[in-house]
């Protein structure tokens, strides 16, 4: 019998809103948006997938067409990782447009991942990106406050709100029933956004390694809640109010707070509170830290000194010459060692102090149900923090790889004698480096960013569960008249 | 009556919030501003220090080669920040303002970006030029969406209409508070920051309070627009909210969005693949080519010989430039889609203040993409003087400690100017003028 009213209500919401001239302008509009936004961002993203393809393929091939040559000099004519884009990133493109795109690895040294399209773009692109997560964030959630916030006001300015109750539906009826139609009257927006993202999914679906419909039900689920929950938000926000205006104005303050002033402030708030360090003084702090360890370019270094007595001693000989592997690619593979372990030891202290930057918004989740989302959203569609970092750390576990096994190439075939990498003298054939693997790029697993979001998803499904429950335990305080 | 609309206006909710909201993130963008200054301050003064031991070290390292001691030293070239970029931070949080390099190929070196947190740059800077263009509107639109249609609402416009000697100046009166107001604030906000941010009293600074001032004016124009158009209060809101959202969110993303996707820059990575083969196959090529190759480029290098037999530094950094000479065209390909990309934003942005202030803020800041750009020319620049300097030295085997290098010192970018703030605000003048005209004249039979 309740149900009944529920959907009755409901349905008379969804009707009445439906029919509105100014809800089809907005919905054709919304429409529109959304297909070019899925159009082009599908587009670009073909074409980064064509272009970064493609330079990869170049980058390898000619690597393997070098002539027979020094291990060294492979070691500094390096390879390029250039950063596979998750096809969700159609959907919501998160930090992909503010992050490094391509990286040079090669022996000794670290770069860094260039080419953000950040870096390449004019002041414009500091205003954010176009995508269907930006429409499903942003625009939405307005969308919904415009439609709700008069649900129950208008009621109970015309005197309607009386009569309903009057005919035995209960408030909680009426408030469930309104939630209802709203979530409907949402549906008409929020399902033509999940065709948009299911054809990806679907489409896309070939590329390795990419979970997409896995990752595209999580994120289907994360949506239907946060809208259901800002459904219920709307309409509480319009029992409470007195009038339609101080509903509207609630609506849009909080729209304004929650979706705009909180997460700015919140980013720039960790930004202020813990600064990262410049690059200058990043490289300074690894400098110091090399030549306190032990510098293998310096060539009265005390460690590397020490070193080789203990290695002459052992193979019992006199000088390095007459040891039975060559001694510089030892000396580099030890000295590439040392180095990498420092240089990973103060990223990771850089990532931590990202990280902190981040915490605070990542806390104000238990505020700020659109930080949730977002957070949700940007890690499965593999566009977040994490995604980024674990980037870098395969770039340089790769970089490592590739330079200590040019190394031992050097140790095993390079004649103890050679006194450069220059002719063609000492050289190795060039099927040793074709046999070493190119960089492969392996997307996070969904179950580990799963864990990295539990507490966004936690949170959303308590802020479900207590505004509802608040809703229905707290029905009979909301004013009819 | 004045005194009164004042206690009237100075009493109402919104003006205390508004006032509150815009003063905390007013002090929380300076402070934004004055961190990143600091920052880029403790910076430069790093790379200064740093680069006098960093020459220590490596003298020390390698006393009797100077063509590996080249090898390793990198020196600065430093693109000194403005105070007023603590205004407007732009582009230059993202791209590095201290170029360090070495006098191998270059192309390698200067495309390294700076340390930032990209969760940071996808949230945006709030800074000062934000406050302006984002929240201003909205605290205008706060004040002024129901000027006319709360009297009607509450039933006092009538009385109005019989007591005011004119409606008209009653609603200027109202409106001129509210503008004097936010532009009270404004130029509260601007002095703070001046203050704050060491900013000299220059023509930029002045060019850069008019543009906020004309933005506002716009932002008032639009306002008294929706406002002249008689709807009710609720109506007002959401037209000028959707609008505000339309001019500020959606269409900034919008035409970033069409600009970016019309020139994907692919041409970047070719380039960086380019530069390192052009490089890495002259160890395998013939060396007399190489050497004729350098040589057409500096001629009058040319009496350093071509020695064909084993290692020499000639042959190395012959090798080194003409990695960055061979991948000239993939470069010039690569700047040519940043040229169109800027030329294009520029276009679009004519026609919306918000994009055009955020543009002329960061010109006027010196912190936009095209400012990058020629900061990159010039470091080509200093990157071929220092080379040409070391050239000769390295190429003479002369003896590392027979040279000054304490003359070595980080050197400076000066940028020019060529901004013209006519230009910028001009069209927003006529957009302001055109808007005003046209609510005045429509509701001219309303005023007596």
């Amino acid at each position: 019998m309740k149900a009944q009213i529920v959907i009755l209500i409901a349905k008379q919401f969804f009707k009445k809103t439906f029919n509105s001239k100014g809800l089809l302008v907005l919905w054709c509009v919304f429409l529109m948006a959304l297909a070019y936004v899925t159009i082009t961002g599908w587009q670009a993203f073909e074409e980064q997938h064509h272009i970064i393809g493609h330079h990869q393929e170049e980058s390898r091939a000619s690597w393997d067409n070098n002539p027979d040559k020094h291990p060294h000099r492979m070691a500094h004519f390096g390879s390029f990782a250039f950063r596979e884009q998750h096809p969700l990133r159609i959907f919501d493109s998160g930090i992909e447009n503010y992050t490094g795109n391509a990286v040079f690895l090669e022996a000794h040294q670290q770069n860094t991942a260039n080419f953000s399209q950040v870096s390449l773009s004019t002041g414009l692109i500091r205003f954010g990106d176009l995508n269907i997560a930006m429409l499903l964030q942003i625009i939405l959630p307005l969308i919904i406050f415009f439609v709700g916030y008069a649900s129950i006001t208008s009621e109970r300015m015309n005197g309607t709100l009386k009569i309903i109750y009057l005919q035995g539906a209960n408030m909680k009826a009426i408030l469930l029933g309104k939630t209802l139609g709203l979530f409907l009257i949402t549906c008409l927006f929020f399902i033509p956004a999940l065709v948009a993202l299911w054809s990806i999914s679907f489409l896309e679906h070939d590329i390795i390694n990419s979970q997409i419909a896995t990752r595209s039900t999580y994120i289907t689920i994360a949506y239907t809640l946060f809208f259901m929950l800002l459904c219920c938000i709307t309409v509480i926000i319009s029992a409470t109010s007195e009038n339609s205006n101080k509903a509207l104005l609630s609506v849009l303050g909080l729209w304004l707070l929650l979706f705009i002033i909180i997460p700015k402030t919140a980013q720039v708030l960790g930004n202020y509170l813990y600064p990262n360090p410049s690059k200058i003084e990043f490289r300074t702090a690894i400098e110091e830290e090399v030549s306190k360890t032990g510098d293998s370019h310096n060539p009265d270094d005390p460690y590397f000194n020490k070193l080789r007595d203990s290695v002459l001693s052992v193979h019992k000989v006199t000088d390095v010459k007459e040891l039975p592997f060559n001694y510089s690619g030892f000396i580099m593979s030890k000295g590439e060692k040392q180095t990498a372990l420092i240089y990973n030891r103060e990223h990771k202290l850089l990532i931590d102090k990202y990280r902190d930057q981040n915490s605070i918004a990542k806390n104000l989740v238990w505020l700020n149900p659109y930080l949730a989302v977002k957070e949700i959203s940007m890690g499965l569609s593999s566009t977040d923090f994490d995604t980024y970092v674990n980037f870098l750390s395969q770039t340089e576990a790769y970089r490592y790889k590739q330079s200590q096994y040019m190394n031992e190439l050097q140790m095993k075939y390079i004649s103890n004698k050679a006194k450069g990498s220059e002719g063609k003298v000492h050289v190795i054939d060039s099927s040793l480096w074709k046999s070493f693997p190119d960089f492969k790029y392996e997307y996070i697993s969904i179950s580990d960013t799963l864990s990295n979001k539990l507490m966004a998803i936690v949170v959303l499904i308590i802020w479900l569960l207590l505004v509802v429950g608040g809703m229905l335990l707290f029905s009979n305080r909301f004013k009819i008249s | 009556m004045y005194a009164l609309l004042i206690t009237q206006f100075l009493r109402s909710k919104t003006v205390i919030l508004a006032f509150g909201i815009v003063l905390v993130l007013g002090v929380l963008s300076i402070s934004t501003g004055k961190q990143f200054l600091n920052q880029k301050q403790v910076a430069v003064e790093k790379t200064i220090a740093h680069q006098k031991k960093h020459l220590e070290t490596q003298l020390s390292f390698h006393k009797d080669d100077i063509g590996l001691l080249s090898y390793y030293i990198k020196f600065s070239f430093i693109n000194p920040v403005r105070p007023l970029a603590g205004i407007s931070i732009g582009q230059s949080d993202v791209n590095s303002h201290i170029q360090s390099v070495g006098i191998v190929a270059l192309e390698g070196q200067k495309h390294n970006t700076d340390l930032v947190n990209p969760m940071r740059l996808q949230v945006g800077n709030l800074d000062f030029s934000f406050l302006i263009i984002f929240l201003f509107p909205l605290v205008i639109i706060a004040l002024t969406f129901n000027l006319l249609s709360e009297e009607e609402e509450i039933g006092t416009w009538k009385m109005i209409t019989i007591h005011a000697k004119s409606t008209f100046r009653f609603l200027l009166l109202k409106l001129s508070m509210r503008l004097l107001f936010v532009f009270g604030v404004m130029i509260l906000l601007f002095l703070a920051a001046k203050i704050i941010l060491d900013i000299p009293f220059t023509g930029d600074f002045m060019a850069m309070c008019i543009l906020s001032s004309c933005y506002i004016l716009f932002w008032f124009a639009l306002c008294l627009f929706v406002v002249f158009l008689r709807k009710s209060s609720n109506t007002n809101a959401i037209v000028l909210l959707a609008s505000w959202l339309v001019l500020v969110v959606f269409l900034p993303v919008l035409v970033n969005n069409y600009i970016t996707n019309s020139y994907p820059i692919g041409e970047a990575y070719t380039m960086a693949i380019k530069q390192r083969d052009a490089y890495h196959e002259k160890w395998d090529t013939d060396k007399i080519a190489t050497y004729e190759k350098f040589y057409a480029h500096y001629p009058h290098l040319r009496k350093y010989g071509m020695e064909t037999e084993g290692f020499n530094w000639v042959w190395y950094y012959a090798m080194q430039q003409l990695g960055d000479d061979d991948s000239k065209e993939e470069r010039e390909a690569m700047y040519a889609k940043i040229k169109k990309r800027e030329l294009l934003s520029r276009k679009i942005a004519r026609f919306f203040p918000p994009l055009k202030v955020q543009l002329s803020m960061n010109d006027i800041a010196k912190t936009s993409l095209t400012q990058h750009v020629d900061f990159l020319d010039a470091t080509t620049k200093f990157h071929e003087k220092i080379r040409l300097d070391l050239y000769p030295k390295v190429f003479e085997k002369q003896d590392p400690s027979s040279i000054a290098w304490e003359k070595y010192q980080p050197e400076f970018f000066k940028p020019t100017n060529e901004f013209s703030l006519g230009k910028s605000i001009v069209p927003m003048l006529l957009i302001v003028v055109l808007l005003v005209g046209f609510s005045v004249f429509r509701n001219l039979k309303y005023f007596s």
